[in-house]
């Protein structure tokens, strides 16, 4: 691993009142800069423990540590304001964070721009489509200027198309960045074209049940060979863990 | 599947060299500009001239449609005059009372009162609802009565505002506040009660402290619900103003469309009973055409809520 670390989670446990244990001793380290995937059937808790990370939720035992500037999370759906222009939406977080007035507007169209949306700044959610909008949600999220960004499932809405042009622009984004990334998906492939650092958690309840380190530089695709066969790996684990739960 | 790299993949942005990253750049916003291109369509707003046939003809063809087969009924059944007047007997009414200076001062005073009673049930209205969405304990006590209170016709209130009050104007506006406050109060209630989780969670995300959520998410959102209650708040307003006006006459009572309502009757003048209803429903839908229906329409085209706005 190298800099220093930007997440750490220690003994993470997760029960919601007297339900069944969600998270049961969670450990995981995520470097300052690094894009961790999060995979794992529905019921894993991969949600639960992304809302934990991002002080949505209290942990029932164990500990997170996260930088003090805390993070900025997309969700599934853009839940972007639909009264409010893309630009708009984007200052809003401006606002929030306390970026004075004056500066607000050249920011929030500079963000647009990095998600190549400099020409929908005065478009409403209404007039953009899916892509588009978890592209401005983007830059409503790197607007908040914190270290981590979780993301919860962020493109599992959209079709492949779009989702393929998403996740390259999602790396270039992060390079460009150097935002540490934490993303949750359960879908295989994605996790091996985008992360640098698989974590597989297994079902109810949520453990940590592989760790997938890829090592392959800038240029990975969707229907790259490596991409491809990290994915039968994957899924040949993922299967035997949902197998787990017939019992 | 080595094929179907050719189609995403520009020559030589594969190896990582730095010199090649620029043109991978250009690509993906070239393929992004497409891709975007092709999956919005321009917002096309209707013409003028659009718009007029649309919606302005249409109810105006009626309402002459209407006019004719009046006229045609007095022409060809010839009843009772002073049971069933014709259209140009109700005009002429009507020029009559605009002649002496009745018409001209009754709409004024009603028009002054209505849109007085309105704005006071505005300011009251607002933040009692706000007040009632936020504080869940105080709405399950007070709620029911807010919404028991709508369903209450707030002539109701009439004999009790004129022995409190007596035969002022403080009973006028009372029952017009009866009225209206509810429709509002239950209006915002509503409005921030369909406000979707999902925002008031980003809302939170950003860092948005309980009044900032409050003012830059949770009121914009349940905007849709304030105007659909302010314009019920206007009609029960306008309702209960002409019942008041129709039952309190007298005393220091100003003239009213109610009270030249009342005193047609009081002469059995049908005519006259006839043109001031017209008069007191063209109010209505006048101001429901000038201020309502063009706030609510932008409000919904904005959030792509109005038909054949959106995608």
């Amino acid at each position: 691993m190298s800099g220093q670390t930007a997440i750490r989670i220690e003994h993470l446990g997760k029960r919601f009142g007297a339900g069944p244990v969600v998270l049961d001793d969670v450990n995981l380290d995520v470097a300052a800069g690094e894009f961790v995937c999060l995979l794992g059937a529905s019921g894993c808790g991969k949600s639960t423990l992304l809302n934990l990370i991002a002080g949505l939720d209290q942990p029932t035992t164990g500990s997170i540590t996260t930088p003090s500037e805390g993070a900025a999370v997309m969700f599934q759906e853009s839940a972007l304001m639909p009264w409010l222009t893309a630009a708009q939406n984007v200052e809003l977080a401006l606002r929030l964070r306390r970026v004075a007035r004056g500066e607000r507007r050249a920011q929030a169209l500079e963000l647009l721009a990095t998600v190549n949306l400099a020409d929908a700044s005065a478009k409403r959610p209404h007039e953009l489509s899916g892509g588009m909008r978890q592209r401005v949600a983007l830059a409503r999220a790197l607007a908040q200027d914190r270290p981590v960004l979780l993301m919860d499932e962020p493109f599992a809405a959209l079709d492949a198309i779009t989702r393929d042009l998403l996740h390259e622009e999602l790396e270039r984004v992060w390079r460009l960045t150097g935002r540490t990334i934490v993303f949750v998906t359960h879908n295989v492939r994605e996790a091996a074209r985008l992360g640098q650092r698989i974590v597989l958690l297994s079902s109810r309840p949520g453990r940590v049940a592989g760790e997938w380190r890829i090592d392959a530089a800038e240029g990975r695709r969707i229907e790259s060979p490596e991409v491809a066969a990290l994915s039968l790996e994957i899924t040949a684990e993922l299967r035997k863990e949902i197998r787990r739960n017939a019992a | 599947m080595p094929h179907d790299t050719s189609l995403l993949d520009p020559p030589g942005a594969r190896g990582t060299a730095p010199a090649a990253a620029p043109s991978a750049h250009d690509d993906l916003r070239a393929l992004e500009a497409g891709l975007d291109r092709l999956q919005t369509d321009a917002d096309e707003r209707p013409g003028p001239w659009k718009v007029f046939t649309r919606s302005v003809l249409p109810p105006i063809l009626f309402v002459i449609a209407l006019i004719v087969a009046w006229q045609l009924y007095i022409v060809i059944a010839q009843p009772r005059p002073d049971i069933v007047p014709g259209p140009l007997d109700v005009a002429a009414a009507l020029g009559q009372a605009w002649e002496s200076g009745r018409l001209q001062t009754a709409v004024a005073t009603s028009l002054e009162r209505g849109l007085l009673g309105f704005v006071i049930a505005v300011a009251v209205g607002t933040p009692l609802g706000l007040l009632l969405a936020e504080v869940k304990p105080l709405r399950r006590a007070v709620g029911p009565i807010i919404s028991g209170l709508q369903v209450l016709p707030s002539v109701a209130w009439v004999p009790a505002a004129i022995l409190w009050f007596g035969l002022s104007d403080a009973t006028v506006y009372f029952v017009v506040l009866m009225g209206a406050i509810p429709s509002i109060v239950n209006g915002l209630i509503a409005g921030v009660e369909q406000v979707p989780p999902q925002l008031r969670r980003v809302g939170t995300v950003l860092g948005a402290g309980p009044w900032r959520l409050a003012t830059l998410v949770v009121l914009p959102a349940a905007l849709p619900g304030y105007v659909a209650g302010l314009k019920q708040g206007w009609a029960f307003s306008w309702r209960s103003l002409m019942a008041a006006e129709i039952i309190t006459t007298g005393g220091m009572i100003g003239f009213g469309l109610g009270s030249m309502l009342n005193q047609s009757r009081e002469l059995a003048d049908i005519s006259a009973v006839l043109a001031t209803i017209l008069v007191i429903l063209a109010i209505g839908i006048l101001i429901e055409l000038v201020f309502f229906a063009p706030l609510e329409r932008r409000m919904l085209r904005r959030r792509g809520l109005l038909q054949g706005a959106s995608r």
